[in-house]
């Protein structure tokens, strides 16, 4: 038996942020991680967002930046398929058998930060803030590796450019919401009011 | 008791997998999760006898439909599970709560509102624990639920070390006792949680026909509403997507004492298995079943 009184005893001792009956909130930027799907959701939060007439008879929706489901996606497709390219491209194979064989490898690659980091990081910083170091560290590899390519001369380096490209985006819409950060603040306590 | 050989904690339901599962909640990047998921479902499929089940159980709920479609819907059926499970350790380690959404709120509500206790009988879907967080967050009764053992002792300890903090688990075997407790939990009007979908180890049963097929229902649910003459409310835990659940709570199941009890618990029982067919055929996906739920299926 599970006494479940003691399970709210224990998540009632966290600060949990909700916001209840309210569906416009899945368009909150603090919901998201990346300022490209944040300023993308503060301009969906603006537009309005009328209430679904189909929707769920009662909806809690959480307020934690990686809650976006389609930021989370979309950021592990095109790592993915990054790594999986630059593996392809550097493999001494034909370029099919090439990209077949990248595919499984490019998951075990992107593993390997995680397995060395994470527990390493772990040790020496404790619980706080290693995955933000992972995360950093990750991104930064493959910033790293991406420059080393789009710098070559194989096709890679346009998945090379591809990926500066989404960089830059996602600096120019972090400028943006830093414009706009009142207006932001503003929009996101109304929608939580 | 014999100790477990060491190669068992690598078996799948050996305790090495939870610990693996502990480690990438603490260590990957939520960016990195769908590629993290989709690899190791993938990884999972090498589970041959849980595979092969499912893709029989699928064959059941589809009928007509080709196997090689039923290889990929169980894939997709592990990557649910993948992220299911995830979310549960997720809510456990670092208090994570994914989004609900709610249908047949009014039932609910009354579940929750009603004078006495009640049942709520649920299957095999979604999150059990991240289900249980979210009752006591919006119900004011103590709930109770009533779970089979992990299978592996190793497991068991280690699930049990790291339930939510205060969380009081046991596994109680004793089948009469286990049933005058739960009699007087809802006597005090609180609410018991039971899995009603499949039989697992020495447990009493009732015959139930599920998608057509002669197959075996939990008695204890039903035996427990007769005896406390309290409504049971099926509720089935559905993932939507990435950290995103439905709760379902479906019309109350009241059982009426008559003369003839088989014809009470009949009554009953078809009315649960009409219910978790609806789910079953909707959500297919999320029917956490790797065993062949049918005895004819398994023979």
């Amino acid at each position: 038996m599970v006494y479940v009184r003691a399970v709210l005893a224990g998540a009632c001792r966290v600060t949990m942020n909700v916001i209840v009956n309210r569906s416009a909130a899945r368009w909150l930027p603090s919901r998201h991680r990346f300022a490209l799907p944040q300023l993308v959701a503060f301009a969906r939060l603006r537009r309005g967002n009328p209430q679904d007439a189909d929707g769920p008879d009662h909806l809690i929706l959480s307020i934690d930046r990686d809650q976006s489901a389609a930021e989370s996606y979309a950021v592990a497709v095109w790592v993915f398929v990054t790594v999986a390219a630059y593996l392809a491209a550097i493999l001494p194979i034909p370029l099919p058998l090439a990209i077949i064989v990248a595919i499984p490898l490019a998951s075990i690659v992107i593993h390997i930060p995680i397995v060395v980091g994470g527990p390493t990081l772990r040790i020496i910083l404790g619980d706080n803030d290693h995955v933000k170091i992972v995360s950093v560290g990750t991104m930064s590899l493959l910033t790293g590796w991406s420059f080393y390519v789009a710098r070559g001369h194989s096709w890679a380096r346009f998945v090379g450019w591809f990926f500066f490209a989404v960089l830059a985006c996602n600096a120019i819409a972090s400028l943006i919401l830093w414009l706009l950060r009142a207006e932001v603040d503003e929009e996101e306590n109304q929608c939580a009011r | 008791m014999t100790q477990p050989s060491w190669w068992q904690r690598f078996s799948v339901r050996g305790v090495f997998w939870r610990q693996l599962l502990r480690f990438a909640i603490l260590n990957v990047p939520p960016w990195i999760e769908p590629i993290v998921m989709a690899s190791w479902s993938l990884f999972f499929l090498m589970w041959g006898s849980a595979r092969r089940a499912v893709t029989r159980n699928l064959g059941v709920i589809k009928p007509g439909s080709f196997a090689i479609v039923n290889f990929f819907r169980c894939y997709r059926l592990f990557w649910n599970y993948a992220w299911t499970i995830a979310d549960n350790v997720r809510f456990k380690e670092a208090r994570t709560i994914p989004d609900w959404e709610f249908t047949g709120w009014k039932y609910f509500q009354e579940m929750q509102e009603r004078d006495g206790g009640a049942i709520l009988l649920t299957a095999h879907m979604g999150s059990y624990d991240l289900g249980a967080h979210l009752f006591a967050e919006t119900s004011s009764r103590r709930i109770v639920m009533v779970r089979a053992p992990e299978a592996d002792p190793e497991t068991r300890a280690f699930e049990q070390d790291r339930a939510a903090e205060g969380l009081r688990i046991e596994f109680n075997t004793r089948s009469t006792d286990l049933a005058i407790d739960l009699l007087d939990v809802i006597r005090e009007g609180n609410i018991v949680a039971i899995q009603g979908d499949r039989v697992t180890g020495e447990i009493g049963f009732l015959p139930a026909t599920v998608f057509g097929r002669p197959t075996r229902v939990p008695a204890g649910p039903f035996a427990l509403a007769l005896a406390a003459r309290v409504p049971i409310y099926p509720v089935f835990v559905v993932r939507l997507g990435r950290r995103r659940y439905r709760l379902v709570t479906a019309r109350p199941i009241e059982l009426v004492r008559s003369r003839d009890r088989d014809d009470d618990f009949r009554r009953a029982v078809e009315q649960w298995v009409e219910e978790l067919e609806h789910v079953i055929r909707d959500c297919w996906s999320q029917w956490f079943t790797f065993e062949p739920y049918w005895p004819e299926l398994a023979a």
